[in-house]
């Protein structure tokens, strides 16, 4: 579902507040009709409805997403706790007050922010400034008075916070502050990385206005504050700025007891209906942005107070143990290097020693290649399969180099037609290129098959040539060596030509059919062929062998 | 470190599919695929004991982060290391030497998929045919050493490295791709030691806090004290040279719990707007209410960026992806809102 009014992704609209229609709480619904037929009558219905809510415990699954994680460790000193929910009216569900208890507005009322008052707020407590209860009557949490204005029967169980009044009093958000802290988000539904689960892709949040102190552990608690005047105060408490760096500033008051008893005032222990908590640890060096700004960036080999001993091209000194069992001094540099260094053309090398270089300067040994081949080399027998994939590419390089061998040697002797490029050469099949090339040979050899008994070659012998025949017997004459061999002309010293093939045109088999003198004629042929067949079984049948 | 190359049942599988271990004529000079994925691994260090890339922790102490060019003969040397098991005589040493070129320049290009195999997105050959099918020349090899808490207490830091400039504030998506380096590797080496390699040599380097959505927090600035930075209408973050014009220092509530007098941080916000907007500034966020505050006290992610010789600059908040439209300022939205609610 794609809505035109959905932020786009990786964006969020941010909204003061999103209240409902009707907040929570028990409505009278009057439908009167008026009728005016001769007298004006009027039936009205009274019925009841209810607007119902979370109110003293919260549904686990609306908890879209705290920050910091339930259960986490980590650097949230400057990070404000955070509850995401998924209801987008929840704050704005209840009202904090009502008309005969109202809360007070403050004295400094200008610029107001917008939006009703929430009734949840988002308190931070470290431990041991809290005590966890659950399942209490919500008559042992809540003062008497502000049990009446909930109206709520007796013996509703809910979770509780008890904790100091002052503490309380110095963390607890004015009416004012509750307003600011507590926002509607709505995000892209496509967006994963700020959306939760399935919804529509507002989330009301509440914020927490404490910041937990470093190396501690804290607990988040969303607690209601419906109808809770007897806490919630209009003016702010009196605030101050940080002068110097981040501690915690420690007041000491000069207290003169001479003369006077001490008196104790207790103030009761307030409690709060707990919606939902959870805890979460602050430890760690610092945040992210304090360790990456602190970190000391150099490019390696970067020395501080003279320490390592460097050379000025990143060699470093180190005793090494020679074959002769004799520590000397050699150089050494790793593979990270603070410059643009040019390739060694000089590959491969085949041994460590290879490796080993001499400066000019002092003599001692750059041992820095020579090392890396060994850890190379050391690295590799460490692992049994590299060993046999070496062998295995070793042994296949062996076989095509002694294949190149032989297709050489093969084409040397017999033209044998391969691709050009070698490593097509190394996969044509060559057997059966050699047989191809062998029957080429022979095919080629044959005599023309019009020359059935070779008279043209034998015409070519010195004997059969009447020339050479007159000559050699001193005939008078060509015609009488002529008449001698056989006096045909004809028969000798002309070439024989093959007869002309008398092309046949394309017939149908209707033709062959109409064609009866032929038909006939093979009729005739096959009748001989039968009788022919017939007299030789005959034969055989008689014990005549031919 | 080296993915796992075959999982007992892949092996069994192809035990039974092919049971003469030796193909009939593959391209024969070709190294076997375990290999050429081993030798690329070699190629970027991984395994390499740490002691041989720093030979002395002076050299790479505690909270620091060390730039470097990788020595590409070094790694060649490592190569021929590998290669040199088992050779026994000339032929083995002919061979070597014959094939050598081949291997180095088949490396150069499958060294760019140790990343891809390592993080087990794509198995050895796929990975192969899509380098081979487009090569990369090889390049410089440059990267970092990162020692510092913050590579133990944040896991899935982002590193990026660009051959260019790229503005501070920039969204990610926005940045020209051709201008981001490849990267080579990232990994830790140790609890608190991060390597990465890119290919190219980087103007510049970011680091980055891993995501998790969307925080609210304070800052300190340079002395300790806490304060938040200022905030244009639209979340992104108003640069200046005098901090003083970009900081709003946090008003406490007195007695020492850390908690923030909200509505004053308010009221010093307007003043704060005041002031700047007759400066020439951009307005801050409108303090209609809760959201406009919401916006004011966010706090993204951290983008540390390493550009040219200098130390880290103050300049590096990361101010992109998330970017927010007050809600007063589109009627519309509001209106609309309302009537889906009614």
């Amino acid at each position: 579902m794609v809505n035109p009014n959905d932020p786009p992704r990786g964006s969020m609209y941010l909204y003061d507040d999103i209240t409902p229609p009707t907040v929570d709480g028990s409505y009278q619904m009057t439908v009167s009709t008026n009728i005016n037929y001769g007298t004006a009558q009027s039936a009205p219905i009274t019925r009841y409805f209810d607007v119902v809510g979370p109110r003293f415990t919260l549904d686990p699954t609306t908890v879209a997403n705290v920050f910091p994680p339930r259960n986490g460790q980590g650097t949230y000193q400057d990070a404000l706790p955070q509850i995401v929910l998924t209801r987008r009216t929840l704050p704005w569900e209840r009202r904090i007050d009502s008309d005969s208890n109202p809360l007070p507005k403050p004295h400094d009322n200008s610029n107001p922010p917008n939006g009703d008052v929430p009734w949840v707020a988002l308190l931070l407590f470290e431990e041991g400034e809290y005590t966890l209860l659950q399942n209490q009557t919500l008559e042992s949490v809540v003062p008497p008075q502000v049990f009446t204005a909930l109206g709520s029967p007796k013996n509703i169980l809910c979770d509780a916070i008890e904790t100091d009044f002052q503490l309380l009093q110095s963390i607890l958000p004015t009416r004012e502050e509750l307003q600011l802290l507590c926002h509607v988000r709505q995000v892209n539904v496509e967006d994963r990385e700020l959306n939760a689960g399935s919804s529509d892709g507002f989330f009301s949040v509440v914020m927490s206005n404490r910041l937990p102190a470093p190396e501690s552990k804290c607990r988040a608690c969303l607690v209601s504050l419906e109808h809770r005047t007897d806490l919630v105060r209009a003016d702010p408490p009196p605030f101050e700025y940080q002068s110097d760096a981040l501690h915690s500033s420690v007041l000491t008051f000069p207290i003169d007891l001479g003369g006077f008893t001490t008196v104790t005032v207790v103030f009761p222990k307030p409690r709060l209906v707990l919606l939902h908590s959870w805890a979460f640890t602050v430890t760690g060096p610092g945040t992210f942005r304090t360790l990456m700004q602190h970190l000391d960036v150099a490019m390696v080999g970067a020395i501080r107070d003279g320490k390592p001993n460097l050379t000025d091209t990143g060699h470093m000194q180190l005793p090494v143990l020679d074959r002769a069992g004799e520590t000397e001094a050699a150089w050494y540099r790793g593979p990270l290097v603070p410059w643009q260094l040019t390739r060694d053309p000089l590959g491969p090398y085949h041994s460590a020693d290879q490796c080993r270089r001499a400066t000019p300067d002092t003599g001692a040994e750059d041992v820095s290649y020579a090392a890396a081949f060994e850890v190379g080399r050391q690295l590799a027998a460490a692992d049994a399969r590299l060993g046999q994939e070496l062998m295995r590419w070793r042994r296949e390089s062996y076989r095509q180099a002694a294949r190149t061998d032989t297709i050489a040697k093969v084409q040397k002797a017999i033209a044998v037609d391969l691709p050009a490029a070698i490593e097509e050469k190394l996969q044509a099949p060559i057997g059966a290129a050699v047989s191809v090339s062998a029957a080429q040979s022979l095919a080629g050899s044959a005599i023309p098959i019009a020359d059935r008994f070779g008279i043209n070659a034998a015409a070519k012998t010195v004997g059969m040539d009447p020339a050479t025949l007159s000559r050699t017997w001193a005939l008078t004459s060509v015609a009488q060596a002529n008449a001698v061999l056989g006096q045909d002309a004809s028969t000798l010293g002309a070439s024989v030509v093959l007869p002309a093939q008398t092309v046949q045109p394309n017939t149908t088999l209707e033709q062959v059919a109409a064609d009866t003198a032929v038909l006939t004629h093979l009729t005739g042929a096959r009748d001989r062929l039968v009788q022919t067949a017939i007299v030789k079984i005959q034969n055989v049948t008689r014990g005549v062998i031919r | 470190m080296r993915a796992p190359w075959i999982t007992g049942a892949t092996a069994l599988r192809q035990r039974m599919i092919n049971p003469t271990q030796l193909l009939s004529p593959a391209a024969e000079a070709e190294m076997p695929p375990y290999m050429e994925s081993f030798l690329a691994h070699l190629r970027l260090l991984v395994g390499v004991p740490f002691d041989y890339l720093i030979a002395d922790s002076r050299l790479l102490p505690d909270e620091s982060i060390r730039f470097f060019y990788l020595d590409r003969s070094w790694c060649d040397r490592l190569v021929d290391g590998a290669i040199s098991v088992g050779k026994m005589g000339t032929r083995e040493q002919a061979h070597h030497q014959a094939h050598a070129p081949g291997v180095q320049q088949q490396l150069d290009v499958s060294e760019h998929i140790v990343r891809v195999l390592q993080r087990g997105l794509q198995d050895f050959p796929s990975a192969k045919l899509a380098a081979d099918a487009n090569p990369q020349p090889a390049d410089l090899v440059t990267g970092f050493l990162l020692r510092s808490a913050a590579v133990s207490g944040w896991p899935h830091m982002d590193v990026r490295a660009f051959s260019g400039d790229v503005p501070a504030g920039i969204e990610p998506s926005k940045i020209n791709p051709a201008l981001v380096l490849p990267l080579l590797r990232l990994e830790r080496l140790s609890p608190s030691v991060l390597i990465a390699l890119f290919s190219g040599v980087p103007k510049l380097v970011w680091c980055e806090e891993p995501h998790h959505g969307v925080q609210f927090g304070v800052e300190e600035d340079s002395r300790g004290r806490l304060i938040i930075p200022v905030r244009d209408a639209s979340g992104h973050l108003v640069l200046n040279a005098d901090v003083t014009k970009t900081q709003i220092p946090l008003p406490l509530r007195t007695g020492g719990r850390r908690v923030i007098a909200v509505s004053q941080l308010r009221r010093d916000i307007i003043k704060k707007d005041q002031a700047l907007s007759a400066q020439g500034i951009p307005h801050l966020p409108a303090q209609t209410g809760a959201a406009g505050f919401a916006i004011s006290v966010l706090n993204p992610p951290w983008r540390q960026r390493f550009q040219g010789s200098g130390g880290p600059g103050d300049t590096g908040k990361f101010t992109g992806t998330i970017s927010i439209a007050a809600a007063a300022e589109r009627p519309a939205l509001t209106l609309a809102v309302k009537e889906l609610l009614k």
